[in-house]
């Protein structure tokens, strides 16, 4: 079993995670990534009753609540949270006619 | 006058008699903490809106326990108007604009904020070292780690700083730094406190619970922050309790499993030894302590590493360098915002678990590890739950050693892993689990002792563990008196 992950596989995980990574980052990345990842391969190995799954430890029925209004967040501070915005609106660049 | 090293029930007599302040209180854990600066257990401090409060409080009935206390709060939790950084880069100019459900709820009682204490970034660790402010030093020994995820809780618990702290545990973020600093840290049954406000890492598994000196007090904090919530789905609608009531009643009769997987050769000789101590001091009190096997503990880390680093891909995909906290310059386009804000922002062991988690999620791979990791995940609590028809309690090391040096194995990408082992398989099945310290090794360094109890039965684990602190009366001020 090879040691490292092939940069192609690491440039595709990084792509995956929204994470831009420099030469330096990808080399490091493939091996450390290929050991975490071996770690948990071993996941497959284990031997256990499929059919049963947990997801959470919450095995309560799904509640619902009345369709209130509550308390809100002021419109302006939620804006102004926001790294780039102006008046009312958040700002980001032109999305329309960019390839992606 | 120093006030701060009183027990919380004897500061409660004199704010009620009027003998002291809730300002004394304050300014004296400013104090300490200005003296114990070098420990580097805050990101933020609240100084001035604290003094601010306290002054308040004065014309105020002092009408509970945890009214004018100090409080420090893990920076992973949002506080309204108050810096919250996750320890990150990517939230480093972040001021919240709501409170977390806890922070209102201690509000209520008013208790004192007084700062945002180090945690490893995005509570990403076993050390603290992967703070983006450097990490919190142990008070035991300033050359070792302080442990993690919450590790600056616990250092500014054992340093006697202030009494109170709040904690997150996902994989073991409240009990492993609380073993390594010698504090009393419990992490509440999954559902038991509200996740709302907790900046989520693995929703699942998060949970946030109380960080103090002894048993006593912790139960006093935890039962200031239960409670159903309308804004976590997965809060527990519960009988209102007082966590303390069991605290001093005898421990005859009371069944007690030791897996063997606990007391296996990952843990070190000194630490087992002084866990089998404790055993007999148990068995001498007429508790039955049986050792067991156990199937899939193995696999805690296994296990814990599909489930957080899938659930935490997802939840940190949030931070987009668009709605809040830091964003690249000079974005060329909407790509480039996510892209490069994600490689600025995000430190390296929050990249690098960002991106398995995305491998794990990915096409086919969700079922083959995910789905896997589910079905092991029922088959562990199933084991836990089959524990618990005879037992009342299950006990272990906290941690496989003590604390380690600041330097060490600092590039392994699984050594943060490894180091959470014996606590991970209580949060894979939603149980409660505390650490009580229990002794020494030959560096003085502190020892835990992990109780893990059956879902929502926090009390009998304050009782055992109350009995623990009782018997061996240690003393647990580093370098200090007690």
């Amino acid at each position: 079993m090879d040691d490292k992950l092939s940069r192609e596989e690491v440039l595709h995980v990084a792509e995956l995670a929204r994470i831009a990574i420099s030469e330096s980052e990808l080399e490091k990345y493939q091996i450390q990534l290929k050991q975490i990842i071996d770690s948990v391969d071993k996941i497959k190995e284990v031997e256990v009753d499929d059919d049963k799954m947990l997801i959470a430890n919450w095995s309560k029925e799904t509640t619902l609540r009345e369709d209130e209004c509550g308390e809100m967040l002021s419109p302006k501070d939620v804006i102004n949270n926001a790294p780039r915005h102006s008046g009312n609106y958040i700002e980001v660049p032109v999305v329309i006619g960019e390839e992606s | 006058m120093k006030y701060l090293n009183k027990s919380v029930l004897e500061l409660h007599e004199l704010l009620k008699e009027k003998k002291i302040k809730p300002i004394d209180l304050v300014e004296e854990a400013f104090e300490n903490i200005e003296a114990n600066k070098e420990l580097n257990a805050y990101i933020t401090l609240n100084k001035e809106e604290a003094l601010k409060q306290a002054k308040e409080l004065e014309d105020k009935e002092v009408d509970n326990v945890l009214f004018g206390m100090p409080i420090a709060i893990k920076d992973n939790i949002v506080t309204k108007d108050l810096l919250t950084t996750c320890a990150s880069h990517m939230l480093d100019n972040f001021t919240p604009i709501y409170n977390a459900t806890v922070i209102d709820k201690i509000k209520e009682k008013n208790m004192i904020i007084i700062g945002k204490t180090n945690m490893d970034e995005f509570a990403m660790g076993s050390t603290s070292r992967t703070s983006y402010f450097g990490a919190p030093l142990n008070p035991w020994n300033k050359e070792k780690i302080s442990g993690g995820s919450s590790g600056g809780s616990a250092v500014t618990i054992a340093a006697r700083d202030l009494p109170f702290a709040l904690g997150s545990d996902t994989g073991g973020s409240i009990r492993q730094p609380s073993s390594y600093c010698g504090i009393v840290g419990m992490k509440p049954t999954y559902g038991r406190v509200s996740r709302y406000g907790l900046i989520a890492f693995a929703s699942s598994m998060d949970q946030i619970g109380p960080m103090t000196k002894n048993v006593y007090e912790n139960a006093l904090l935890l039962n200031a922050i239960v409670g159903k919530d309308d804004k976590d789905l997965t809060s527990a609608e519960k009988e209102p309790e007082d966590f303390a009531r069991l605290i001093g009643q005898d421990i005859k009769g009371m069944k007690i499993a030791v897996p063997n997987y606990f007391m296996s050769d990952i843990v070190t000789k000194e630490v087992k030894e002084k866990i089998e101590e404790t055993i007999e001091l148990l068995k001498n009190a007429g508790a039955t302590v049986d050792y067991v096997d156990m199937k899939y503990l193995d696999q805690a880390v296994t296990l814990y590493q599909v489930i957080a680093l899938g659930e935490a891909s997802s939840n940190l995909a949030r931070f987009d360098g668009i709605r809040y906290g830091f964003s690249a310059e000079n974005p060329k386009n909407i790509k480039d915002v996510y892209f490069k804000t994600r490689q600025e922002g995000f430190g390296t062991e929050v990249k690098r678990r960002i991106m398995v988690g995305a491998y794990i999620l990915s096409g086919d791979n969700a079922k083959v590890y995910y789905n896997k990791a589910m079905s092991v995940r029922a088959a562990m609590r199933d084991e836990f739950k089959r524990i618990y028809k005879d037992y009342d309690l299950i006990i272990g090391p906290t941690a496989t050693t003590t604390a380690y040096n600041q330097t060490d194995s600092i590039d392994d990408p699984l050594k943060s892993f490894m180091d959470d082992v014996l606590v991970n398989p209580a949060n894979m099945a939603g149980l409660p689990g505390l650490n009580v310290p229990v002794g020494f090794d030959s560096s003085n360094l502190p020892i835990g002792m992990h109780i893990i109890g059956n879902d929502f039965d926090e009390a009998k684990m304050y009782q055992l563990a109350s009995y623990i602190e009782k018997t061996l009366d240690l003393n647990l001020t580093p370098g200090g008196e007690k």
